[in-house]
């Protein structure tokens, strides 16, 4: 098999049945790699030659929802048809009548399928901060520099409470700050640098006397050494025994100064700083002596020339940098840094340090005391807190580019800005935007939970339609058992499991817009439904909504029979997955045997991530229901979440076996071989699930993606006319 | 034309040797002072539509990311130098999960550039805070070879364009250093300026000529024969110029970007240099870059988040 093949992970080389991803060899050398770095050098998976092909060349990122819907279907993955951005470029393809149709079709190769089946409570593409170092953190520095030198005013210090920054962040604070200052301040004196940094270092509590990177840093190095050496016994783990933590405390507390007591010891105060300076000006002197200008002399003098331009500076973009006023804040103490993000510091704080401050080792106490358990439930909180931040980036950025983007168009195209031969295709492509843009936004008002009803309904009138309803949802006729169910509804409104069964009807017929739309309303009529609060929690967990999704799964146990105990009586303002996550521990605990319970720890697993977990729990739910279809295609999804797309394709397989009309497993399915690079194999898959819901326009696109990337052009017209005739006689399964 | 806001501060843009519309951003938190890194794979919608740009890939780190590089040898492969240290190498092709494909943690303190080999391709180039220049080839999980002459920060080291064994280093210690990979010390030492070096490219035409950019706010450009005075010194950015670039498409210009916030570009062979000068961020621009692939695409980067590509002449924010 040729390399490239090997590399690209190209249908050939993905064995069933192995752990697939888009490159097995590289995920197998990963494997390897990460259990022993040893291994690396015999591996060699970075390919070497050979370009790919671009729809390669990304790993197919989720750029979207799934869908999964409640009680018992559930799960799917698709990229929302209408996603921001793609509307747009869609639109702008057929503006260029084809022109730029190649670039998009490659664009589009590369973005494509979600590999998440069920999507999780945080965006993958936004993962929660990497070992971020902990949550209090000050950076800042440098620019309360420029203010003070602009001002001509020296920087006061201010003394901030105490923020908890470890040993390694304040170092990082003081060797980026000290050498960034020195680019944003050529202007300068060293002398005035140090000060100023030092002042601003005294500041974050941080020991300013000794950089780790001076200017020449040679001399300095024993220094360095000798600070990092009496450093580094703090980076150690946690005391082990008390006599060792009380050492280490006292060291704590004494460490620099002990340091630099010992230093002056040898070497008199101001020590270095005078050894310095005697050298330096030796130096001076003697390349004055050679006739050779100092570059610290010359530099000065143009410091000083700088210095005044830089007093002078009124450049109003200046003034209005955010980045120095950021720090500006950050050097008065207005500002800190809590888990990343900035957020008024307490009005008090100054007192509150003073007195800690006063009242010496005690805060130090309080500190270790409380510090970490306070300090683990303000992160998971915060946590928490940053979830939606991805949705209101998403928001911001589709409003950005296609809103503003239509205005920008139909501005231009009152003002008659384009030439009269592209007018008429840009005029065709703005009409198809804007009717993309209303079928959108349709769409987007029936995820807030208005249902859309179909138009003609032959059931309507009809005795008993939930009775027909439950008959062709059993036997899989599923767009004809949402008719019926349609009927029964709008008969009787207030029948929750009409209701239900409707959204489950669409979820399984991969329509999660209405079925979340019909579940809200078996809500409204029903609200403490059991399976109805499930399937909400599911379905808001693949609309990425952990916070909704956590009440309604809170809502489940709150309104369980059995398990409603554990819940506390008043519902919780805001809910933390730790908790709810314990809670559902518990209660498996409580009866081991309730596979709901299995089922919505896998749904809370998959919110945190936890796929390995999430597995677990909806192996231990199958043990208990080994026929239950949803619940295999849960696992399935739950499989393909945790990259292992050939293991999910086998869960897919089982419940279709249970429920051959299974529209979402089959589509699931084509998603899984797809992300192994298989793509002809999951055109078949497509084309199956396309037959039994010509509907799914999801589905649609990913056949047409699969078409293009198993260059299958000459079957792309017959997708997009969607002759379901030609694609079946052309791919049967 | 295309901009991309990221949500951290940006350091440095590079445009894919291999597709005209793809360009990779190094970014980091709290202006890279302490926090998360990320670093997106954009893609563009070809250079002549309002597209916006969208991001395929990305990935974060733990701290912040200061510089990357494209692989010239595959199109989905991308080294990334971070803050702590390390250098990682991600293959935009894997899942989020199986990246890095490989993590090199040798350098001691902040990894400020990168550079891939032109023509050797499975070779590359990293500096460091620690000093030191590293040479690195794919297939080995050490180092082959570590340069350490300077005696400050290396903010930046290219390869030379036709030389396979020589590259440039540019130094905090005044100075920049050309070496020969077969020879532990450097061939030749250029105090270039006064004031710390932040940067410095070769000229891709003239074999001779390489330029440098200063915290003492000029950009400088040399010819490796006479040092003792550069051919050229271009002032104009009132601040410490952050990145130097030579035009691939031509041989007289510079792309530059400062921390006075503008992209500006150079015919540094004219009296009156500045052709162009571009004050589209917000914040200090710090990233620059020039397409191979489509002659008089550029791309700029900054601490406001934004990313921009836009054809020179035009303004990088304008709408369509």
């Amino acid at each position: 098999m040729a390399m490239r093949d090997l590399v690209t992970g190209g249908a050939a080389c993905a064995v069933p049945g192995s752990s697939g991803s888009a490159n097995p060899l590289g995920a197998l050398a990963n494997a390897l790699i990460g259990s022993s770095s040893k291994t690396q050098e015999r591996l060699n998976e970075i390919p070497t030659a050979a370009i790919r092909t671009p729809e390669n060349q990304f790993f197919p990122q989720p750029t979207d929802h799934l869908g999964a819907l409640p009680g018992t279907e559930a799960d799917q993955s698709l990229i929302r048809p209408n996603a921001p951005g793609s509307e747009f470029m869609r639109g702008f393809r057929s503006a260029e009548q084809g022109g730029l149709a190649d670039v998009w079709d490659e664009i589009q190769g590369g973005v494509p399928i979600i590999p998440h089946d069920m999507r999780v409570g945080v965006d993958p593409r936004f993962p929660p901060p990497v070992d971020g170092p902990p949550q209090i953190m000050l950076s800042g520095l440098l620019h309360s520099f420029v203010d003070s030198s602009r001002g001509g005013m020296p920087f006061v210090p201010a003394r901030l409470p105490m923020l908890g920054l470890s040993q390694g962040d304040k170092q990082c604070i003081r060797d980026r700050s000290t050498i960034m200052a020195r680019h944003f301040f050529a202007d300068k004196s060293e002398d005035f640098i140090n000060t100023q940094v030092n002042a601003l270092l005294q500041s974050l509590d941080i020991d300013g006397d000794v950089h780790a990177k001076s200017l020449a840093p040679g001399r300095f190095r024993e220094m360095e050494d000798y600070w990092n050496e009496s450093q580094g016994f703090m980076k150690h783990g946690p005391p082990v025994g008390d006599a060792w933590a009380a050492e280490f405390d006292q060291t704590r507390m004494n460490g620099p100064d002990a340091w630099a007591h010992s230093f002056e010891q040898q070497h008199g105060a101001n020590g270095w700083a005078s050894e310095f300076e005697q050298e330096h000006n030796q130096l001076a002197t003697t390349m004055h002596q050679r006739g050779a200008v100092s570059p610290n002399l010359a530099a000065m003098e143009q410091s000083r020339m700088l210095a005044q331009t830089l007093a002078q500076n009124n450049d109003p973009k200046f003034q209005n940098s955010q980045f120095l006023r950021f720090l500006s804040k950050m050097s008065h103490g207005e500002v800190i840094f809590d888990d990343n993000r900035l957020k008024p510091a307490p009005g008090d704080w100054a007192t509150e340090f003073q007195q800690q401050h006063n009242a010496g080792p005690s805060w130090a106490d309080e500190y270790l005391h409380r510090g970490p358990d306070h300090w683990a439930d303000e992160f998971s909180a915060e946590r928490e807190k940053n979830a939606p931040l991805d949705d209101q980036w998403v928001n911001e950025f589709s409003q950005l580019h296609v809103d503003d983007w239509a205005d920008e168009f139909g501005r231009k195209l009152a003002e008659g800005a384009l030439g009269d031969e592209t007018k008429d295709d840009w005029a065709n492509a703005y009409d198809e935007f804007v009717n993309e843009q209303i079928a959108a936004k349709r769409q987007s008002d029936s995820s807030r939970g208005v249902y859309v009803f179909s138009d003609m309904n032959p059931y309507v009138g009809h005795p008993n339609p939930l009775k027909e309803g439950q008959e062709l949802f059993r036997k899989g006729l599923l767009s004809e058992a949402i008719l019926a169910l349609e009927a029964e509804v709008i008969k009787n409104p207030e029948n929750s499991e009409g209701w239900r069964l409707l959204g489950i009807t669409h979820a399984e017929n991969d329509d999660d817009q209405q079925a979340i739309a019909a579940m809200m309303k078996a809500q409204e009529a029903d609200p403490t439904n059991l399976e109805v609060l499930l399937a909400l929690g599911v379905s808001h967990t693949n609309e990425l909504e952990q916070a909704a999704a956590l009440r309604y799964l809170y809502g489940w146990l709150h309104h369980h029979p059995k398990y409603g105990v554990l819940a506390s009586p008043a519902m919780p303002e805001v809910f933390y997955h730790t908790d709810v996550a314990r809670l559902f521990q518990d209660a498996s605990q409580m009866s081991p045997e309730d596979a709901d319970v299995h089922i919505i720890l896998g749904v809370l697993y998959n919110l945190s991530r936890e796929y390995d977990r999430g597995m677990e729990s909806f192996r231990r739910a199958l043990e208990l229901r080994p026929n239950d279809y949803s619940l295999w295609n849960k696992l399935g999804a739950t499989q393909a979440n945790s990259v292992q797309s050939a293991d999910a394709i086998l869960a897919y397989q089982k419940a279709l076996d249970l429920k051959p009309n299974y529209v979402r497993a089959w589509a699931n399915m084509g998603i899984s071989y797809a992300n192994q690079g298989m793509y002809e194999e999951s055109i078949s898959y497509y084309v199956r699930a396309l037959a039994m819901n010509p509907k799914a326009d999801s589905v649609w696109q990913y056949l047409r993606m699969s078409l293009s990337n198993a260059s299958r052009h000459d079957m792309l017209e017959a997708c997009d006319s969607r002759n379901l005739d030609i694609l079946q006689k052309e791919f049967p399964l | 034309m295309p901009s991309f806001k990221t949500p951290f501060q940006g350091y440095s843009v590079k445009f894919s040797p291999f597709h005209p519309n793809l360009l990779a951003v190094a970014t980091a938190q709290n202006f890279g002072i302490l926090g998360n890194g990320r670093l997106h794979v954009l893609s563009l919608s070809g250079g002549a539509g309002p597209a916006p740009i969208t991001s395929p890939f990305s990935f974060d780190t733990a701290d912040g990311i200061y510089d990357l590089a494209w692989s010239e040898s595959h199109d989905s492969l991308l080294i990334a130098a971070v803050a702590d240290g390390s250098l990682k190498l991600l293959d935009t092709s894997l899942p989020p999960t199986a990246n890095p494909v490989r993590s090199l943690s040798e350098h001691s303190r902040e990894a400020s550039s990168l550079d891939f080999h032109p023509t050797r391709r499975d070779s590359f180039l990293s500096s460091s805070w620690d000093d030191s220049v590293k040479l690195w080839a794919l297939d080995r999980p050490q180092s082959l070879r570590t340069f350490l002459e300077h005696s400050y920060c290396v903010y930046s080291v290219v390869w030379h364009p036709r030389h396979a064994d020589v590259f440039a280093s540019a130094s905090g210690d005044r100075t920049v250093r050309i070496w020969d990979v077969r020879d532990p010390n450097s061939t030749q030492v250029v105090p270039a300026h006064d004031h710390e070096i932040l940067t410095c490219d070769w000229n891709k035409y003239d074999e001779c000529v390489f330029a440098t950019g200063s915290v003492d706010r000029s950009i400088r450009v040399w010819d490796v024969r006479s040092h003792r005075a550069p051919l050229s010194v271009i002032e104009g950015h009132g601040y410490a110029v952050r990145k130097v670039k030579f035009s691939p498409h031509n041989a007289r210009i510079i792309g530059s970007c400062s921390y006075d916030m503008s992209v500006c570009f150079w015919d540094y062979g004219k009296e009156d240099s500045c052709i162009g000068r571009y004050d589209h961020h917000t914040e200090f621009a710090v990233g620059i870059d020039m397409s191979v692939l489509v002659e008089g695409l550029v791309a700029s980067t900054g601490w406001d988040g934004m990313v921009y590509a836009w054809q020179l002449g035009t303004d990088p924010r304008a709408p369509m």
